[in-house]
């Protein structure tokens, strides 16, 4: 069996209409309120006109954007570098410097080494 | 008084942000879109609560630096996307407000006035007047009914999605906003 709507749920009715554009009196009477909470309904509307979001400025919003666009790409490095071919090829440049840079340090470590042992042996 | 109708989720519950959430979920870059469609949102829920543009910024922030973060782990199970992210900006305002409990002054007085559509310049100073007192009267009510009637009249948000943001039930978060509305007739009228 199901209950009847109470004040309360019948009010949030009429505020949905209120938001959806309805006329404090459409949407009262379409909501079914009784005549004393009519005046909560107007004052609903009142509030709907009167509490404005004050806009985020414009400075905040950049900043925050870039923040956000700098905290996806951190995130997810592979996804970021294989959406744009230009990404993949610069990352691909990259990791080829990296790697020849690494190549060439252990070539030069490993040259080092076996000629101080040339000399150990030597002595 | 003209009226704005809000951007609601449907009586269906279906979420309109699904796609953009997908995209996201897929490419982090693609949160931009709902970073956007947002930004101004979260940061007015922040700054009614708050009442200060610095602390509301930060507040702000938190919430889209959690909500990227947390993308990936976003279901589709009955909460919209947008209940999701002001839970998140409800919970970054319980660590502000718990940090500064004592120190809040007057807060949502300080909004400026919405744009009105009139050229006549009596009406314009009553309406603004009228706007000034509601704003005052708003920010003397508890904090659990001041988010109440921020979520549904400044975001737009419905009652089942209210009750995902506070952890509340529906019903609960429709006697909240009746116990709110009629408080603030009663401080708008006190003779009633």
């Amino acid at each position: 069996m199901s209950h009847p709507p109470s004040v309360a749920e019948r009010l949030d009715r009429a505020v949905d209409g209120v938001l959806d554009g309805l006329s404090p009196v459409v949407a009262a009477a379409s909501a079914g309120t009784a005549p004393e909470a009519r005046r909560l309904v107007e004052l609903a509307d009142g509030l709907c006109s009167s509490l404005v979001a004050p806009p985020a400025s414009p400075r905040f919003e950049a900043r925050l954007g870039a923040r956000l666009a700098a905290a996806s790409v951190a995130r997810d490095p592979v996804a970021w570098a294989l959406r744009h071919p230009r990404r993949l090829i610069v990352t691909g440049a990259v990791g080829s410097a990296v790697g020849v840079g690494v190549t060439a340090y252990a070539v030069w470590r490993s040259s080092r080494r076996a000629g101080g042992a040339r000399w150990l042996i030597h002595r | 008084m003209s009226l704005r109708p809000r951007s609601r989720a449907p009586a269906s519950g279906i979420d309109l942000d699904l796609a953009d959430v997908r995209a996201a979920q897929r490419d982090p870059a693609a949160f931009a879109t709902l970073y956007r469609r947002y930004v101004d949102r979260v940061y007015g829920y922040c700054f009614y609560l708050l009442g200060d543009h610095h602390d509301a910024e930060d507040a702000t922030e938190r919430t889209f630096l959690s909500a990227l973060a947390a993308i990936d782990r976003y279901r589709d199970e009955g909460a919209t996307f947008r209940s999701w992210l002001f839970r998140i900006a409800h919970n970054q305002l319980a660590n502000a407000l718990r940090a500064r409990a004592r120190r809040r002054e007057a807060p949502i007085d300080a909004v400026d006035e919405p744009g009105i559509a009139t050229s006549d310049p009596a009406r314009l100073v009553d309406v603004a007047d009228e706007a000034h007192r509601l704003r005052a009267a708003v920010s003397r009510l508890s904090d659990d009914r001041r988010q109440v009637v921020v979520l549904r009249f400044v975001d737009g948000l419905t009652a089942r999605e209210i009750g995902e943001v506070l952890g509340r039930s529906e019903g609960a978060v429709r006697v909240l906003q009746h116990r709110a509305l009629r408080e603030l007739a009663g401080i708008l009228d006190p003779t009633r």
